[in-house]
């Protein structure tokens, strides 16, 4: 246990890692989950087939390779383009926390289309005859009537993408970021004891899990007071 | 920028040599994880704690970290244990693509078991009360009811969880195991055309996603052929 | 008098707080028909469910030819072996064929081989009159042979007593016909049945005792004619006139 003592401060940097990656991948995948939902509940054909696209490449690619390929592919892109402006720079890197966010963000956001538009389809049709016969505006009913019955039908799904995310974070240790990982590989170099330091790892990333699903629970909970029968 | 098709052409007969390796890590991690799964579910639905407890440890931790964490600390973490290295899973342990397939039939099995278990509560109830009203045991109702139905409905969340496998499959190459990922990173390292490789690579795996998407929207038509109204 | 088929003496039942039953006094005889009517939620189906054990009564006893009813999967068992249950939604075995839905349950309880199994199977599949749908699966039926085939699977296994829980509530009215008629044919045969229905008429045809059940008690209890022309409770009175007047 000895071993452990000079790292604390590793690891809990680390983490502090993994939850800034968690909070902005998770942003960028609600983002790209609303508007590949809204794509594909579009009129527009073409909007519906890039969505489309969007989910087909996305499942059915290897994270690792859409992260290396992301973080690789990024500096080169960025290279060129920076090269346009001056020739002489010779590379530009991108940091892998960003190449990284990105690309987890991308993946699950995939996933999170399906589920967004799932939970606006499946809103009772009556709701929103009543609400247009009460005489709400498009925007009224989307506020009052829409959402709060969407997050509710998204929860679990939504709680899963997020569990999802966080599992993710792992893989950007292969693009050198100094994450969970990163550091338990530094650490077993010179202790010398991989499984302590990789199971330190583990216990993270199920507090980490535990936190989320516990929060879910929470949420969905929430999601339900109103609907205890009364006796 | 450019685009260079010879290099990719090149590329994908020695990345698809890895194939061999890919379905081997699919296939036989499948497999061995259908297993654990039945036996993880039928532990989980006993009223024994002494079983039903530990499997919910075992698909809680599998499914509450990430499959790479798991790799390595079976890959780089059991050889830390002299017990580990002188038993008889050693031969298996030692090798990267032993890890690899243990690694992926634990977090496959703790998945799929929770798939199953799903399955098996969206039984419909009267079906069981119908069964219990004749006389069946809990027994009977499980293998005769429950079961054939259960597996039906699991089909669909299944054939996720196998484009999840072969999608982990990938994960091996950090372990050097040269499967079509494995060999790619290496040509990769070797030619720094990111793009073009891994692009390739990448429409590979699509299409095989593809495929076993549509083998089990066959197989489910099939199995469901009677039940759907 | 003979020994009741089915006695239940004082029995209660509650959903956590809620109580479902009030002290249910009820007794039927070999050959009885007994028809319970009464408003949604007045525990008509929680009674009957519990003679057969699919809820657990709280308080009182019950008894079913002689043996007492208790959590003993032994007294469960004998129980389910001689009372059948048609239920409102069919709950036919939807990935087995007709034949085989019959036929499960006396080979794997009663123990039948499969030749014996099969003749007791078509027997009863002609009695409610559809033998040639003996190897179309379930989803190919209409509702109507969906429930007769529910019937015939009751039957197969011989029971002493029959449940109905609704069986023509789940029906469009076209196909109610045919399964009252089995029923009728069945009650005429001798067969001691319960039924907890909405259909009046066959409760005047049919019916020896009808029961009104009215929060989770049982209210009133008496003859067809007695029942449908003398009601003597205002609750009872007040059911037949809303039930009977459309």
């Amino acid at each position: 246990m000895e071993a452990i003592t000079g790292w604390w401060d590793d690891y809990f940097f680390a983490t502090i890692v993994v939850l800034k990656i968690f909070m902005a991948s998770l942003l960028l995948m609600v983002i790209f989950g609303l508007i590949g939902a809204a794509a594909k509940l579009s009129n527009s054909i073409i909007a519906k087939k890039i969505a489309n696209a969007y989910t087909i490449i996305f499942r059915g690619t290897p994270e690792i390779l859409v992260v290396l390929l992301i973080y690789f592919g990024s500096a080169i892109a960025l290279t060129a383009l920076f090269q346009v402006f001056d020739p002489s720079i010779k590379y530009v890197d991108v940091p892998p926390f960003w190449a990284g966010t990105f690309a987890i963000a991308l993946i699950v956001g995939s996933y999170a289309t399906e589920t967004f538009r799932g939970a606006f389809l499946g809103v009772e049709p009556g709701s929103i005859e009543a609400a247009r016969a009460l005489g709400l505006s498009n925007i009224q009913t989307f506020i009052y009537i829409r959402i709060p019955e969407m997050w509710r039908i998204a929860l679990p799904s939504f709680g899963n993408h997020m569990l999802s995310l966080v599992k993710d974070t792992a893989l950007i240790s292969i693009i050198g970021l100094n994450e969970l990982l990163f550091v338990a590989e530094q650490a077993t170099a010179t202790t010398g004891k991989p499984f302590t330091m990789f199971i330190i790892v583990g216990l993270i990333y199920l507090g980490i899990s535990t936190v989320i699903t516990l929060f879910v629970m929470g949420l969905e909970a929430y999601g339900r007071s109103h609907l205890r029968a009364v006796k | 920028m450019s685009f260079d098709i010879s290099l990719i052409l090149d590329s994908l007969p020695k990345m698809l040599s890895g194939i061999g390796l890919t379905f081997q890590l699919l296939i036989l991690s499948g497999v061995l994880g259908l297993f654990l799964a039945f036996v993880l579910l039928l532990m989980r639905l006993t009223e024994k704690w002494y079983f039903s407890f530990p499997a919910q440890i075992f698909i809680y931790v599998f499914r509450g970290t990430p499959i790479l964490v798991q790799i390595f600390i079976i890959y780089y973490g059991l050889p830390q244990f002299e017990a580990i290295r002188e038993s008889i899973f050693w031969p298996i342990l030692r090798e990267p693509f032993g890890c690899a397939i243990v690694a992926l039939t634990l977090n496959t099995g703790a998945y799929v078991s929770e798939i199953l278990r799903g399955a098996v509560l969206a039984v419909d109830r009267g079906l069981l009360e119908a069964g219990s009203a004749l006389g069946l045991s809990r027994n009977q109702r499980f293998i005769y009811i429950t079961s054939p139905l259960a597996i039906r409905l699991g089909i669909p969340p299944y054939s996720n969880d196998v484009i999840s496998l072969l999608k982990s499959t990938a994960l091996a190459s950090t372990i050097t195991v040269f499967d079509m990922m494995g060999i790619a990173r290496t040509i990769v390292a070797e030619t720094y055309a990111p793009y073009e490789i891994f692009i390739s690579l990448a429409i590979i795996y699509m299409i095989f996603t593809f495929f076993i998407q549509k083998g089990f929207g066959y197989f489910e038509n099939f199995m469901s052929r009677h039940v759907k109204k | 008098m003979t020994q009741p088929l089915i006695q239940m003496q004082n029995v209660d039942k509650f959903f956590g707080s809620f109580q479902a039953l009030k002290n249910i006094n009820l007794e039927v005889h070999k050959g009885e028909r007994i028809v319970v009517c009464g408003p949604s939620g007045s525990g008509k189906s929680t009674m009957i469910r519990c003679i057969n054990r699919l809820e657990k009564h709280n308080n009182g006893k019950i008894f079913i030819a002689g043996r007492e009813l208790t959590d003993s999967e032994k007294d469960i068992d004998a129980v389910r072996r001689e009372v059948g249950m048609v239920f409102q939604s069919f709950n036919l075995f939807p990935h087995m064929t007709v034949l085989r839905n019959l036929m499960l349950a006396p080979q794997l309880v009663r123990k039948n081989n499969k030749s014996k199994a099969k003749e007791t199977a078509m027997k009863y599949l002609e009695r409610v009159k559809i033998p040639d749908q003996a190897n179309k699966y379930p989803s190919q039926l209409s509702g109507g042979q969906q429930q007769r085939v529910a019937i015939a699977r009751a039957l197969c296994m011989s029971p002493e007593i029959l449940l109905f829980d609704e069986p023509t509530s789940a029906l469009d009215p076209e196909m109610i016909n045919e399964v009252l008629e089995v029923m009728e044919d069945l009650a005429n045969e001798g067969m001691t049945m319960i039924c907890v229905t909405h259909e009046m008429g066959f409760a005047r045809s049919v019916a020896d005792r009808v029961i009104f059940m009215d929060l989770g008690e049982i209210v009133e209890e008496a003859s067809p004619q007695e029942f449908f022309e003398n009601p003597k409770n205002e609750r009872t009175k007040l059911f037949l006139s809303q039930i009977l007047s459309h």
